[in-house]
């Protein structure tokens, strides 16, 4: 009987259809991961030892910079451009197609609405670049108070467009605010919040470990 | 690695036509697998990791506290924290002969001061019933001392202390806990503590559900 010999040299593997696998998944984690639109403020925000994830379902955030600014964002182009023709025709802004275009894909703003025209038609570049004042908030009268106009109708209008079943969900408040914000800039925010009936919402802090290291 | 493996076998044919040797296109795929997982590494990780935590708060409807749902509460079962500026911490427990003193967020600080309350409640008033529903849903028959904590931050306080201070009551497992505007009354017994708490029941009352 002939002895069996081992055979020589690395065996061979056919590693197409592993490569095919790779790269379809990596095709689809890329085109899953949502772009981080441009913030227009940096917010560190404080620690916690909270553990609940932000949901799925359409965000609403009110940024608070450090120096008490307040920025406002919110999720899905289709509620923003909703909301930017409502207000547009409501206040007589003179924003056109292109600006409301804009509006829809800028990420978090931070103007008053008298500039709100001005602002979206800078070069985004330069729109990155310059500091602006925030939100005005009006602490006397809500109805003035430019910031609950502005969480009012966006969820409004996000409601609307449940309601024609274009979106799924409603939207979720989030309070983004830095550590060191002075309370009193975020007390504004919360009274103007709880002042529109909205008394459920989320502060967005970063984890931290919980004592006795569990 | 990425080698070209070449036929290695034929050599030339004698008398035959020269012909071109014949390349296999065989090439090693492994590296480009290695890249194409880390690089789904990379998006998996970047893109569940981008969550960031949340704690959710609840605020007290305005305007429609109504007399009925006023519930008093044992005066000896309120502890008030005041959030006070470079960190600092004031608190006192009930109303009458209240006496301020202050403490920080250390591991050491604020959340001892909770955790004596609770034991002093407990001690008076033993561990009451609850129900909670767990993680599955179902409800379950706890124990617990139930605590009162006003929490009021002041002028000069960061938010962070206010977030810190939200952190206790869930790491005490602090059940009732409100986020109220400091009074006028508090800010003078911060400045002068000898002074005393002039606070009536009524006017903790009124502020509570002004």
């Amino acid at each position: 009987m002939p002895k069996h010999k081992p055979k020589r040299g690395a065996p061979s593997i056919d590693m197409t259809a592993m490569c095919d696998v790779a790269f379809l998944l990596l095709t689809f984690f890329m085109l899953t991961a949502k772009s981080k639109p441009q913030e227009t403020v940096i917010v560190d925000t404080p620690t916690s030892i909270s553990e609940t994830k932000l949901p799925d379902a359409g965000t609403l955030t009110v940024l608070v910079s450090k120096e008490g600014k307040v920025f406002l964002d919110m999720a899905g182009s289709h509620t923003r451009t909703e909301l930017i023709s409502d207000v547009n025709t409501r206040y007589n802004l003179g924003l056109t197609q292109e600006d409301a275009v804009r509006f829809a894909n800028v990420g978090s703003f931070g103007v008053s609405r008298a500039q709100l025209k001005q602002w979206l038609r800078m070069d985004p570049a330069e729109r990155g670049k310059i500091q602006t004042d925030g939100i005005p908030i009006d602490t006397a009268d809500v109805n003035k108070s430019e910031l609950a106009d502005w969480i009012h109708n966006a969820r409004l209008a996000q409601f609307r467009l449940k309601q024609e079943g274009k979106v799924k969900d409603e939207y979720v408040m989030v309070v983004k605010a830095d550590a060191d914000t002075p309370y009193e800039s975020v007390q504004k925010v919360i009274n103007t919040l709880v002042d529109i009936n909205v008394n459920k919402f989320n502060l967005i802090t970063t984890s931290e470990g919980k004592p006795g290291g569990e | 690695m990425a080698e070209i493996a070449q036929d290695s076998g034929g050599g030339q044919k004698k008398g035959g036509k020269v012909r071109s040797k014949k390349m296999s296109t065989r090439i090693d795929f492994t590296p480009m697998v290695d890249l194409g997982f880390l690089l789904i590494t990379f998006f998996m990780l970047t893109t569940t990791l981008a969550k960031p935590n949340i704690m959710a708060l609840v605020m007290p409807e305005k305007d429609k506290i109504k007399e009925e749902d006023i519930e008093p509460v044992k005066e000896s079962k309120v502890l008030t924290l005041l959030l006070g500026d470079k960190d600092k911490v004031y608190y006192y427990e009930g109303i009458t002969d209240a006496k301020l003193d202050s403490t920080d967020f250390a591991a050491e600080g604020v959340r001892q001061v909770i955790l004596n309350k609770m034991d002093k409640v407990k001690a008076q008033f033993g561990l009451e019933d609850y129900k909670k529903k767990n993680k599955e849903g179902v409800e379950e028959d706890l124990k617990g001392s139930f605590i009162n904590v006003i929490i009021k931050p002041m002028k000069g306080s960061r938010y962070k202390n206010l977030v810190d201070a939200l952190d206790e009551m869930a790491i005490c497992k602090v059940r009732y806990y409100v986020i109220l505007d400091v009074s006028k009354l508090e800010e003078d017994f911060v400045k002068n503590p000898a002074a005393g708490l002039k606070f009536s029941a009524e006017a903790q009352l009124e502020a509570a559900t002004k």
